[in-house]
Protein backbone atom coordinates (compact mmCIF):
# COMPACT_ATOMS: atom_id res chain seq x y z
CA UNK A 1 0.00 0.00 0.00
CA UNK A 2 2.61 2.31 0.75
CA UNK A 3 4.07 1.97 -3.09
CA UNK A 4 0.75 2.51 -4.44
CA UNK A 5 0.48 5.91 -2.37
CA UNK A 6 4.03 6.91 -3.58
CA UNK A 7 2.89 6.18 -6.67
CA UNK A 8 -0.07 8.69 -6.73
CA UNK A 9 2.57 11.52 -5.74
CA UNK A 10 4.95 10.34 -8.49
CA UNK A 11 1.92 10.91 -11.83
CA UNK A 12 0.98 14.23 -10.34
CA UNK A 13 1.83 17.64 -11.65
CA UNK A 14 3.80 18.29 -8.57
CA UNK A 15 5.60 21.79 -9.54
CA UNK A 16 1.75 23.44 -9.47
CA UNK A 17 0.49 21.14 -6.48
CA UNK A 18 3.71 22.65 -4.61
CA UNK A 19 2.69 26.22 -6.13
CA UNK A 20 -0.60 26.17 -5.38
CA UNK A 21 0.08 24.90 -1.19
CA UNK A 22 2.75 27.93 -0.85
CA UNK A 23 0.09 30.47 -2.25
CA UNK A 24 -2.65 28.71 0.46
CA UNK A 25 0.53 28.68 3.14
CA UNK A 26 1.11 32.44 2.13
CA UNK A 27 -2.74 33.53 2.46
CA UNK A 28 -3.70 31.25 5.79
CA UNK A 29 -1.20 32.53 7.76
CA UNK A 30 -1.39 36.15 7.43
CA UNK A 31 -5.52 35.77 8.23
CA UNK A 32 -5.81 35.74 11.50
CA UNK A 33 -4.07 38.96 12.16
CA UNK A 34 -5.88 40.82 9.03
CA UNK A 35 -8.87 39.46 10.68
CA UNK A 36 -8.60 40.81 14.26
CA UNK A 37 -7.52 44.06 12.53
CA UNK A 38 -9.84 44.29 9.93
CA UNK A 39 -12.99 43.06 11.28
CA UNK A 40 -13.07 41.59 14.75
CA UNK A 41 -10.76 42.79 17.44
CA UNK A 42 -12.56 40.78 19.65
CA UNK A 43 -10.77 37.71 18.71
CA UNK A 44 -7.74 39.00 20.18
CA UNK A 45 -8.24 39.41 24.02
CA UNK A 46 -8.01 35.64 24.94
CA UNK A 47 -6.35 32.63 23.57
CA UNK A 48 -9.78 30.51 23.31
CA UNK A 49 -10.90 33.53 20.98
CA UNK A 50 -7.45 33.53 18.77
CA UNK A 51 -7.09 29.67 18.20
CA UNK A 52 -11.01 29.21 17.52
CA UNK A 53 -10.33 32.08 14.55
CA UNK A 54 -7.01 29.84 13.52
CA UNK A 55 -9.14 26.86 13.26
CA UNK A 56 -11.95 28.16 11.56
CA UNK A 57 -9.76 29.89 8.77
CA UNK A 58 -7.76 26.65 8.35
CA UNK A 59 -10.76 24.95 7.11
CA UNK A 60 -9.52 26.91 3.93
CA UNK A 61 -8.01 23.62 3.15
CA UNK A 62 -10.66 21.73 2.32
CA UNK A 63 -10.49 23.41 -0.96
CA UNK A 64 -7.02 22.18 -1.28
CA UNK A 65 -8.57 19.05 -0.18
CA UNK A 66 -11.46 19.49 -3.82
CA UNK A 67 -8.05 20.31 -5.76
CA UNK A 68 -6.26 17.18 -4.68
CA UNK A 69 -9.75 15.47 -5.43
CA UNK A 70 -10.17 16.54 -8.88
CA UNK A 71 -6.12 15.99 -9.80
CA UNK A 72 -6.23 12.62 -8.58
CA UNK A 73 -9.82 11.37 -9.14
CA UNK A 74 -11.68 13.59 -11.30
CA UNK A 75 -9.00 14.46 -14.05
CA UNK A 76 -7.43 10.48 -13.81
CA UNK A 77 -10.92 9.70 -15.29
CA UNK A 78 -10.91 12.50 -17.69
CA UNK A 79 -7.78 11.84 -19.50
CA UNK A 80 -8.76 8.27 -19.03
CA UNK A 81 -5.12 7.46 -17.21
CA UNK A 82 -7.29 5.48 -14.77
CA UNK A 83 -7.67 3.07 -17.47
CA UNK A 84 -3.74 2.38 -16.72
CA UNK A 85 -4.40 1.75 -13.36
CA UNK A 86 -7.59 -0.58 -13.18
CA UNK A 87 -5.18 -3.14 -16.46
CA UNK A 88 -2.76 -3.56 -13.19
CA UNK A 89 -2.82 -6.73 -10.80
CA UNK A 90 -4.17 -4.50 -8.33
CA UNK A 91 -8.19 -4.56 -7.04
CA UNK A 92 -9.80 -1.42 -7.86
CA UNK A 93 -11.10 -1.33 -3.85
CA UNK A 94 -6.91 -1.29 -3.36
CA UNK A 95 -6.56 1.54 -5.96
CA UNK A 96 -9.14 4.05 -4.29
CA UNK A 97 -8.03 3.08 -0.90
CA UNK A 98 -4.40 3.90 -2.11
CA UNK A 99 -5.87 7.72 -3.08
CA UNK A 100 -8.00 8.31 -0.71
CA UNK A 101 -4.53 7.68 1.48
CA UNK A 102 -2.51 9.62 -0.31
CA UNK A 103 -5.16 12.67 -0.01
CA UNK A 104 -5.83 12.14 3.78
CA UNK A 105 -2.52 12.33 4.16
CA UNK A 106 -1.34 15.34 2.16
CA UNK A 107 -4.19 17.26 3.32
CA UNK A 108 -3.47 15.90 7.21
CA UNK A 109 0.42 17.21 6.69
CA UNK A 110 -0.23 20.22 4.73
CA UNK A 111 -3.17 21.45 7.38
CA UNK A 112 -0.28 20.50 10.59
CA UNK A 113 2.28 22.57 8.79
CA UNK A 114 -0.47 25.64 8.27
CA UNK A 115 -1.12 25.78 12.05
CA UNK A 116 2.23 25.77 12.75
CA UNK A 117 3.41 28.43 10.05
CA UNK A 118 -0.03 30.51 11.11
CA UNK A 119 0.95 30.18 14.57
CA UNK A 120 4.62 31.16 14.31
CA UNK A 121 3.85 34.25 12.03
CA UNK A 122 1.07 35.60 14.32
CA UNK A 123 3.26 35.19 17.14
CA UNK A 124 6.36 36.84 15.82
CA UNK A 125 3.90 39.63 13.44
CA UNK A 126 2.55 40.87 17.02
CA UNK A 127 5.79 41.70 18.30
CA UNK A 128 5.54 44.30 15.34
CA UNK A 129 2.01 45.02 15.19
CA UNK A 130 0.98 44.18 18.86
CA UNK A 131 -2.83 43.77 18.34
CA UNK A 132 -3.35 40.59 20.55
CA UNK A 133 -3.88 41.90 24.38
CA UNK A 134 -2.85 38.88 26.16
CA UNK A 135 0.43 37.27 26.84
CA UNK A 136 1.06 33.43 25.68
CA UNK A 137 1.31 30.80 28.16
CA UNK A 138 2.80 27.41 28.42
CA UNK A 139 -0.58 25.72 28.68
CA UNK A 140 -1.92 27.75 25.30
CA UNK A 141 1.08 26.32 23.58
CA UNK A 142 -0.20 22.55 24.67
CA UNK A 143 -3.74 23.72 23.66
CA UNK A 144 -2.35 24.80 19.70
CA UNK A 145 -0.74 21.48 19.75
CA UNK A 146 -3.50 19.77 20.92
CA UNK A 147 -5.88 21.39 18.75
CA UNK A 148 -4.05 21.68 15.63
CA UNK A 149 -3.82 17.70 15.72
CA UNK A 150 -7.62 17.49 16.03
CA UNK A 151 -8.43 20.26 13.70
CA UNK A 152 -6.24 19.09 10.84
CA UNK A 153 -8.01 15.58 11.31
CA UNK A 154 -11.10 17.72 11.16
CA UNK A 155 -10.45 19.31 8.02
CA UNK A 156 -8.92 16.23 5.89
CA UNK A 157 -12.54 14.15 6.86
CA UNK A 158 -14.34 17.98 5.64
CA UNK A 159 -12.74 17.53 2.70
CA UNK A 160 -14.03 14.41 1.71
CA UNK A 161 -17.65 15.34 1.42
CA UNK A 162 -17.51 15.54 -2.35
CA UNK A 163 -15.68 12.41 -2.90
CA UNK A 164 -17.81 10.22 -3.54
CA UNK A 165 -21.05 11.82 -5.38
CA UNK A 166 -19.41 15.18 -6.78
CA UNK A 167 -16.04 13.51 -7.84
CA UNK A 168 -16.16 9.22 -8.36
CA UNK A 169 -19.83 9.04 -9.49
CA UNK A 170 -20.21 12.62 -11.23
CA UNK A 171 -16.97 13.56 -12.50
CA UNK A 172 -17.59 16.98 -11.92
CA UNK A 173 -14.75 19.43 -10.76
CA UNK A 174 -16.98 22.61 -10.56
CA UNK A 175 -19.66 21.09 -8.39
CA UNK A 176 -16.87 19.15 -5.99
CA UNK A 177 -15.63 23.13 -5.55
CA UNK A 178 -18.90 24.52 -5.06
CA UNK A 179 -19.46 21.22 -2.47
CA UNK A 180 -16.06 22.02 -0.66
CA UNK A 181 -16.30 25.71 -0.12
CA UNK A 182 -20.15 24.98 0.90
CA UNK A 183 -18.70 22.55 3.33
CA UNK A 184 -15.75 24.86 5.03
CA UNK A 185 -18.34 27.32 5.30
CA UNK A 186 -20.71 25.49 7.22
CA UNK A 187 -19.33 25.81 10.62
CA UNK A 188 -19.16 29.58 10.20
CA UNK A 189 -22.68 30.02 9.36
CA UNK A 190 -24.35 27.76 12.01
CA UNK A 191 -24.67 30.33 15.21
CA UNK A 192 -26.87 32.29 12.48
CA UNK A 193 -29.04 29.40 12.08
CA UNK A 194 -29.00 28.76 16.19
CA UNK A 195 -26.89 25.54 15.29
CA UNK A 196 -24.27 24.23 17.55
CA UNK A 197 -21.14 24.47 15.75
CA UNK A 198 -19.58 21.35 17.35
CA UNK A 199 -22.47 19.49 16.11
CA UNK A 200 -21.93 20.85 12.56
CA UNK A 201 -18.76 19.95 12.77
CA UNK A 202 -19.45 16.35 13.97
CA UNK A 203 -21.95 16.11 10.92
CA UNK A 204 -19.96 17.11 8.39
CA UNK A 205 -16.90 15.08 9.60
CA UNK A 206 -19.12 12.43 9.64
CA UNK A 207 -20.69 12.82 5.93
CA UNK A 208 -16.56 12.88 4.57
CA UNK A 209 -16.51 9.45 6.65
CA UNK A 210 -19.58 8.38 4.80
CA UNK A 211 -18.09 9.52 1.35
CA UNK A 212 -14.77 7.54 1.93
CA UNK A 213 -17.05 4.43 2.68
CA UNK A 214 -18.72 4.30 -0.15
CA UNK A 215 -16.02 5.48 -2.26
CA UNK A 216 -14.08 2.44 -1.46
CA UNK A 217 -17.16 0.07 -1.29
CA UNK A 218 -18.96 0.57 -4.47
CA UNK A 219 -15.30 1.25 -6.25
CA UNK A 220 -16.43 -2.07 -8.87
CA UNK A 221 -19.33 -0.19 -9.74
CA UNK A 222 -19.49 3.36 -9.98
CA UNK A 223 -15.69 3.62 -10.29
CA UNK A 224 -16.17 1.72 -13.67
CA UNK A 225 -14.68 3.61 -17.00
CA UNK B 1 -5.87 -27.96 -25.64
CA UNK B 2 -3.62 -25.20 -23.80
CA UNK B 3 -5.38 -21.95 -24.20
CA UNK B 4 -3.95 -18.44 -23.45
CA UNK B 5 -7.34 -16.84 -22.92
CA UNK B 6 -10.97 -18.65 -22.86
CA UNK B 7 -13.83 -17.14 -22.19
CA UNK B 8 -17.17 -18.65 -21.59
CA UNK B 9 -20.63 -17.02 -21.50
CA UNK B 10 -19.03 -13.42 -21.28
CA UNK B 11 -21.23 -10.58 -21.16
CA UNK B 12 -21.23 -6.97 -20.97
CA UNK B 13 -24.44 -4.71 -20.79
CA UNK B 14 -24.64 -1.11 -20.25
CA UNK B 15 -27.57 1.41 -20.01
CA UNK B 16 -30.00 -1.67 -20.33
CA UNK B 17 -27.85 -2.49 -23.74
CA UNK B 18 -26.03 -5.60 -24.76
CA UNK B 19 -22.79 -4.53 -25.47
CA UNK B 20 -21.02 -7.98 -25.96
CA UNK B 21 -22.87 -11.69 -25.68
CA UNK B 22 -22.21 -15.12 -24.37
CA UNK B 23 -18.77 -14.71 -25.86
CA UNK B 24 -16.97 -18.14 -26.24
CA UNK B 25 -13.55 -17.46 -27.03
CA UNK B 26 -10.84 -19.82 -27.43
CA UNK B 27 -7.03 -18.67 -27.95
CA UNK B 28 -4.42 -21.04 -27.87
CA UNK B 29 -0.96 -20.02 -26.58
CA UNK B 30 1.60 -18.86 -28.77
CA UNK B 31 -0.50 -18.27 -31.60
CA UNK B 32 -1.32 -14.81 -33.22
CA UNK B 33 -5.56 -13.94 -33.38
CA UNK B 34 -7.25 -11.61 -34.84
CA UNK B 35 -10.70 -9.83 -34.18
CA UNK B 36 -12.17 -8.93 -37.16
CA UNK B 37 -15.26 -6.83 -36.99
CA UNK B 38 -16.62 -3.62 -38.21
CA UNK B 39 -16.86 -0.39 -35.83
CA UNK B 40 -18.87 -1.08 -32.83
CA UNK B 41 -19.26 -4.37 -33.28
CA UNK B 42 -17.94 -4.78 -29.61
CA UNK B 43 -14.13 -5.72 -30.07
CA UNK B 44 -13.01 -2.91 -27.87
CA UNK B 45 -15.18 -3.88 -25.41
CA UNK B 46 -14.16 -7.35 -25.10
CA UNK B 47 -10.86 -6.58 -25.08
CA UNK B 48 -11.46 -4.04 -22.16
CA UNK B 49 -12.84 -7.12 -20.55
CA UNK B 50 -10.26 -9.59 -20.85
CA UNK B 51 -7.70 -6.65 -19.51
CA UNK B 52 -9.24 -5.98 -16.46
CA UNK B 53 -10.55 -2.33 -17.87
CA UNK B 54 -14.23 -3.15 -17.48
CA UNK B 55 -15.97 -5.79 -15.27
CA UNK B 56 -18.14 -8.14 -17.14
CA UNK B 57 -21.82 -8.16 -16.57
CA UNK B 58 -21.41 -12.01 -16.63
CA UNK B 59 -19.31 -15.17 -18.01
CA UNK B 60 -15.97 -15.91 -16.46
CA UNK B 61 -12.80 -15.14 -18.01
CA UNK B 62 -9.84 -17.14 -17.93
CA UNK B 63 -6.00 -15.99 -18.83
CA UNK B 64 -3.49 -18.19 -18.88
CA UNK B 65 -4.87 -20.91 -17.17
CA UNK B 66 -5.80 -18.29 -14.26
CA UNK B 67 -9.47 -16.92 -13.35
CA UNK B 68 -9.48 -13.13 -13.83
CA UNK B 69 -12.16 -11.30 -11.37
CA UNK B 70 -11.66 -8.05 -9.17
CA UNK B 71 -10.74 -10.41 -6.67
CA UNK B 72 -8.49 -12.37 -8.37
CA UNK B 73 -6.32 -9.94 -10.87
CA UNK B 74 -2.30 -10.87 -10.71
CA UNK B 75 -2.39 -12.82 -13.91
CA UNK B 76 -2.34 -9.30 -15.16
CA UNK B 77 1.31 -9.52 -14.24
CA UNK B 78 1.81 -11.67 -17.54
CA UNK B 79 -0.63 -9.39 -19.68
CA UNK B 80 0.88 -6.42 -21.80
CA UNK B 81 -2.22 -4.15 -23.49
CA UNK B 82 -2.90 -1.10 -25.23
CA UNK B 83 -6.50 -0.65 -25.76
CA UNK B 84 -8.03 1.83 -28.14
CA UNK B 85 -5.53 4.30 -28.15
CA UNK B 86 -2.30 4.97 -25.92
CA UNK B 87 -3.76 7.12 -22.77
CA UNK B 88 -0.08 8.21 -20.87
CA UNK B 89 0.50 10.97 -18.02
CA UNK B 90 1.64 13.56 -21.08
CA UNK B 91 3.34 15.63 -18.76
CA UNK B 92 5.76 12.88 -17.09
CA UNK B 93 8.54 12.00 -20.16
CA UNK B 94 8.41 8.47 -22.26
CA UNK B 95 10.92 7.13 -19.60
CA UNK B 96 9.26 8.34 -16.58
CA UNK B 97 6.24 7.01 -17.74
CA UNK B 98 7.75 3.81 -18.34
CA UNK B 99 9.06 3.61 -15.10
CA UNK B 100 5.62 4.03 -13.54
CA UNK B 101 4.18 1.37 -15.16
CA UNK B 102 6.80 -1.19 -14.23
CA UNK B 103 6.37 0.18 -10.44
CA UNK B 104 2.82 -0.89 -10.69
CA UNK B 105 4.01 -4.30 -11.68
CA UNK B 106 6.89 -4.60 -9.46
CA UNK B 107 9.18 -5.11 -12.27
CA UNK B 108 12.67 -3.22 -12.10
CA UNK B 109 15.09 -3.92 -14.98
CA UNK B 110 16.64 -0.73 -16.58
CA UNK B 111 18.08 -3.01 -19.44
CA UNK B 112 14.97 -3.86 -20.29
CA UNK B 113 13.25 -0.74 -20.77
CA UNK B 114 16.05 0.72 -22.77
CA UNK B 115 15.67 -2.71 -25.12
CA UNK B 116 12.09 -2.07 -25.34
CA UNK B 117 12.55 1.68 -26.36
CA UNK B 118 15.08 0.53 -28.62
CA UNK B 119 12.73 -2.19 -30.68
CA UNK B 120 10.29 0.59 -30.80
CA UNK B 121 13.21 3.44 -32.33
CA UNK B 122 12.08 5.50 -29.19
CA UNK B 123 15.75 5.59 -27.65
CA UNK B 124 17.30 9.36 -27.71
CA UNK B 125 13.80 10.59 -26.92
CA UNK B 126 12.94 9.02 -24.05
CA UNK B 127 13.44 12.35 -21.99
CA UNK B 128 11.20 14.43 -23.86
CA UNK B 129 7.89 14.68 -22.14
CA UNK B 130 4.96 12.87 -23.85
CA UNK B 131 2.74 15.53 -24.52
CA UNK B 132 5.13 16.97 -27.33
CA UNK B 133 4.82 12.99 -29.14
CA UNK B 134 3.52 12.46 -32.66
CA UNK B 135 0.34 9.86 -32.50
CA UNK B 136 2.78 7.80 -34.11
CA UNK B 137 5.16 7.83 -31.00
CA UNK B 138 2.97 7.42 -28.57
CA UNK B 139 1.63 4.32 -30.26
CA UNK B 140 5.15 2.92 -30.63
CA UNK B 141 5.64 3.93 -26.85
CA UNK B 142 2.30 2.45 -25.90
CA UNK B 143 4.30 -1.04 -27.58
CA UNK B 144 6.96 -0.46 -25.62
CA UNK B 145 5.35 -0.32 -22.22
CA UNK B 146 3.08 -3.48 -23.32
CA UNK B 147 6.07 -5.91 -24.71
CA UNK B 148 8.49 -4.37 -21.59
CA UNK B 149 7.83 -7.38 -19.02
CA UNK B 150 8.06 -9.81 -21.38
CA UNK B 151 4.35 -10.92 -21.37
CA UNK B 152 3.39 -14.33 -21.86
CA UNK B 153 -0.07 -12.61 -23.37
CA UNK B 154 0.05 -9.30 -25.61
CA UNK B 155 -3.86 -8.11 -26.46
CA UNK B 156 -3.66 -4.79 -28.97
CA UNK B 157 -6.23 -2.66 -29.85
CA UNK B 158 -5.71 -1.46 -33.08
CA UNK B 159 -1.98 -1.47 -33.12
CA UNK B 160 -1.06 0.12 -36.64
CA UNK B 161 -3.73 3.17 -35.95
CA UNK B 162 -1.28 6.80 -36.62
CA UNK B 163 1.51 4.84 -38.18
CA UNK B 164 2.88 5.60 -41.57
CA UNK B 165 4.02 2.68 -43.87
CA UNK B 166 7.42 2.22 -42.45
CA UNK B 167 5.81 2.35 -38.89
CA UNK B 168 3.14 -0.46 -39.77
CA UNK B 169 6.03 -2.96 -41.40
CA UNK B 170 7.67 -2.53 -37.74
CA UNK B 171 5.25 -3.29 -35.87
CA UNK B 172 4.01 -6.23 -37.55
CA UNK B 173 7.70 -7.17 -37.62
CA UNK B 174 8.17 -6.48 -34.01
CA UNK B 175 4.77 -8.59 -33.29
CA UNK B 176 6.23 -11.61 -35.48
CA UNK B 177 9.21 -12.06 -33.94
CA UNK B 178 7.93 -11.61 -30.26
CA UNK B 179 5.56 -14.39 -31.14
CA UNK B 180 8.43 -16.53 -33.00
CA UNK B 181 11.43 -15.81 -30.69
CA UNK B 182 9.72 -15.38 -27.53
CA UNK B 183 6.58 -17.48 -27.89
CA UNK B 184 4.65 -14.37 -27.01
CA UNK B 185 0.68 -14.94 -27.58
CA UNK B 186 -0.71 -12.02 -29.51
CA UNK B 187 -4.74 -10.87 -29.48
CA UNK B 188 -5.03 -8.40 -32.11
CA UNK B 189 -7.92 -6.25 -33.54
CA UNK B 190 -7.50 -3.79 -36.46
CA UNK B 191 -9.61 -2.60 -39.50
CA UNK B 192 -6.81 -3.52 -41.84
CA UNK B 193 -7.71 -6.68 -43.16
CA UNK B 194 -4.66 -6.79 -44.88
CA UNK B 195 -2.61 -6.11 -42.67
CA UNK B 196 -4.73 -8.84 -40.38
CA UNK B 197 -3.96 -11.28 -42.83
CA UNK B 198 -0.09 -10.89 -43.31
CA UNK B 199 -0.08 -11.54 -39.28
CA UNK B 200 -2.46 -13.65 -37.72
CA UNK B 201 -2.93 -17.40 -37.65
CA UNK B 202 -6.75 -17.14 -36.34
CA UNK B 203 -9.00 -14.65 -36.41
CA UNK B 204 -12.65 -14.33 -34.57
CA UNK B 205 -15.53 -12.35 -36.61
CA UNK B 206 -17.53 -10.22 -34.22
CA UNK B 207 -20.89 -8.93 -35.25
CA UNK B 208 -23.27 -7.37 -33.09
CA UNK B 209 -21.66 -8.04 -30.02
CA UNK B 210 -21.32 -11.95 -30.98
CA UNK B 211 -18.91 -14.18 -31.83
CA UNK B 212 -19.90 -15.28 -35.17
CA UNK B 213 -16.75 -18.17 -35.93
CA UNK B 214 -13.58 -18.45 -35.54
CA UNK B 215 -11.24 -20.12 -37.84
CA UNK B 216 -7.87 -20.46 -38.93
CA UNK B 217 -5.83 -18.57 -41.92
CA UNK B 218 -5.09 -21.76 -43.66
CA UNK B 219 -8.75 -22.70 -43.19
CA UNK B 220 -10.22 -20.15 -45.36
CA UNK B 221 -7.01 -20.41 -48.14
CA UNK B 222 -7.83 -23.96 -48.32
CA UNK B 223 -11.77 -22.91 -49.05
CA UNK B 224 -10.56 -20.23 -51.19
CA UNK B 225 -11.70 -20.36 -54.87
CA UNK B 226 -9.14 -18.31 -56.79
CA UNK B 227 -10.15 -18.12 -61.00
CA UNK B 228 -9.24 -15.64 -63.86
CA UNK B 229 -12.39 -13.87 -65.26
CA UNK B 230 -12.26 -13.59 -68.79
CA UNK B 231 -14.91 -11.75 -70.66
CA UNK B 232 -15.44 -11.78 -74.50
CA UNK B 233 -17.80 -11.77 -76.84
CA UNK B 234 -17.66 -15.33 -78.12
CA UNK B 235 -17.93 -16.98 -75.95
CA UNK B 236 -18.29 -20.78 -77.14
CA UNK B 237 -15.09 -20.27 -79.09
CA UNK B 238 -13.18 -19.12 -76.45
CA UNK B 239 -14.49 -21.67 -74.72
CA UNK B 240 -13.28 -24.16 -77.40
CA UNK B 241 -10.02 -22.59 -77.85
CA UNK B 242 -8.81 -22.81 -74.01
CA UNK B 243 -9.72 -26.64 -74.28
CA UNK B 244 -8.40 -27.26 -77.92
CA UNK B 245 -5.43 -24.69 -77.72
CA UNK B 246 -4.69 -24.52 -73.88
CA UNK B 247 -6.10 -28.22 -72.59
CA UNK B 248 -8.31 -25.92 -70.00
CA UNK B 249 -11.08 -27.63 -68.49
CA UNK B 250 -12.21 -26.74 -65.63
CA UNK B 251 -13.84 -23.76 -66.07
CA UNK B 252 -17.36 -21.98 -66.11
CA UNK B 253 -19.58 -19.96 -68.23
CA UNK B 254 -21.05 -17.09 -65.99
CA UNK B 255 -23.80 -14.92 -67.94
CA UNK B 256 -23.48 -14.19 -71.62
CA UNK B 257 -19.97 -13.04 -72.10
CA UNK B 258 -17.85 -14.47 -68.77
CA UNK B 259 -15.76 -17.25 -68.10
CA UNK B 260 -14.23 -18.16 -64.97
CA UNK B 261 -11.62 -20.13 -65.45
CA UNK B 262 -10.33 -22.18 -62.45
CA UNK B 263 -7.57 -24.35 -63.73
CA UNK B 264 -3.94 -22.56 -63.16
CA UNK B 265 -2.01 -24.33 -65.12
CA UNK B 266 -1.49 -21.09 -68.15
CA UNK B 267 -0.83 -17.96 -67.42
CA UNK B 268 -3.16 -14.84 -67.76
CA UNK B 269 -0.42 -13.97 -70.12
CA UNK B 270 -0.82 -17.12 -72.16
CA UNK B 271 -4.73 -17.05 -71.88
CA UNK B 272 -4.92 -13.47 -73.72
CA UNK B 273 -1.99 -13.89 -76.23
CA UNK B 274 -3.75 -17.00 -77.84
CA UNK B 275 -7.39 -15.39 -77.93
CA UNK B 276 -5.56 -12.48 -79.56
CA UNK B 277 -3.67 -14.90 -82.43
CA UNK B 278 -7.00 -16.29 -83.06
CA UNK B 279 -8.74 -13.02 -83.42
CA UNK B 280 -10.82 -12.94 -80.07
CA UNK B 281 -12.04 -9.57 -78.84
CA UNK B 282 -11.26 -9.38 -75.01
CA UNK B 283 -13.50 -7.05 -72.96
CA UNK B 284 -11.72 -8.11 -69.82
CA UNK B 285 -9.47 -10.27 -68.08
CA UNK B 286 -8.51 -10.38 -64.58
CA UNK B 287 -7.08 -12.48 -61.90
CA UNK B 288 -9.63 -13.14 -58.77
CA UNK B 289 -8.07 -13.96 -55.53
CA UNK B 290 -10.64 -14.18 -52.66
CA UNK B 291 -9.50 -13.21 -49.22
CA UNK B 292 -9.78 -12.43 -45.90
CA UNK B 293 -11.65 -9.76 -46.93
CA UNK B 294 -14.20 -12.05 -48.34
CA UNK B 295 -14.50 -14.21 -45.80
CA UNK B 296 -15.32 -11.42 -43.51
CA UNK B 297 -17.85 -9.74 -45.79
CA UNK B 298 -19.66 -13.18 -46.08
CA UNK B 299 -19.49 -14.05 -42.64
CA UNK B 300 -21.38 -10.83 -41.46
CA UNK B 301 -23.53 -9.64 -44.64
CA UNK B 302 -23.65 -12.83 -47.00
CA UNK B 303 -20.90 -11.52 -49.12
CA UNK B 304 -22.08 -7.67 -49.73
CA UNK B 305 -18.75 -5.48 -49.27
CA UNK B 306 -20.72 -2.53 -47.17
CA UNK B 307 -19.71 1.07 -47.82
Amino acid sequence: MNKLVKLEWIKLKQKSILGEIVIYLSILMLLPLFFIKMVSADFGQNFDSLFELIKSIQRGMVLLGASMISQVFIEEYKNKTITLSFGYPISRKKLFLAKVLFIALFIFMVTIVSFLLTGVATYLLNQVLPIIHFSITGSNIVSYFSGMIVGSFIVTLISFIPLFFFAIWKRATVSTVICAIIAMNLPNFSPIFHFNNELMIVILCSIGALSVYLSIKTADRIGEI
Amino acid sequence: MNNAIRTKGLTKKANGRELVSNINLHIIKGEIYGFLGQNGSGKTTIMKMLTGLMIPTCGEIELLGNLLTEKTKSVLKRVGSVIEYPIFFDHLTAIENVKLHCDYLGFYDDKAISEALDLVHLKGVEKKQVKNFSLGMKQRLGIARAIITKPELIVLDEPTNGLDPVGIKDVRDLILMLNKDYGITFLLSSHILGEMEQIVDRIGVINNGKLINEVSLADIRKQRTDYIELVTTDVEKTVYLLESELQISNMKIIQDKKIRIYDWTQSLNTISKMLVLHDIEIEGIQKHISSLEDYFYKQINGGRHSE
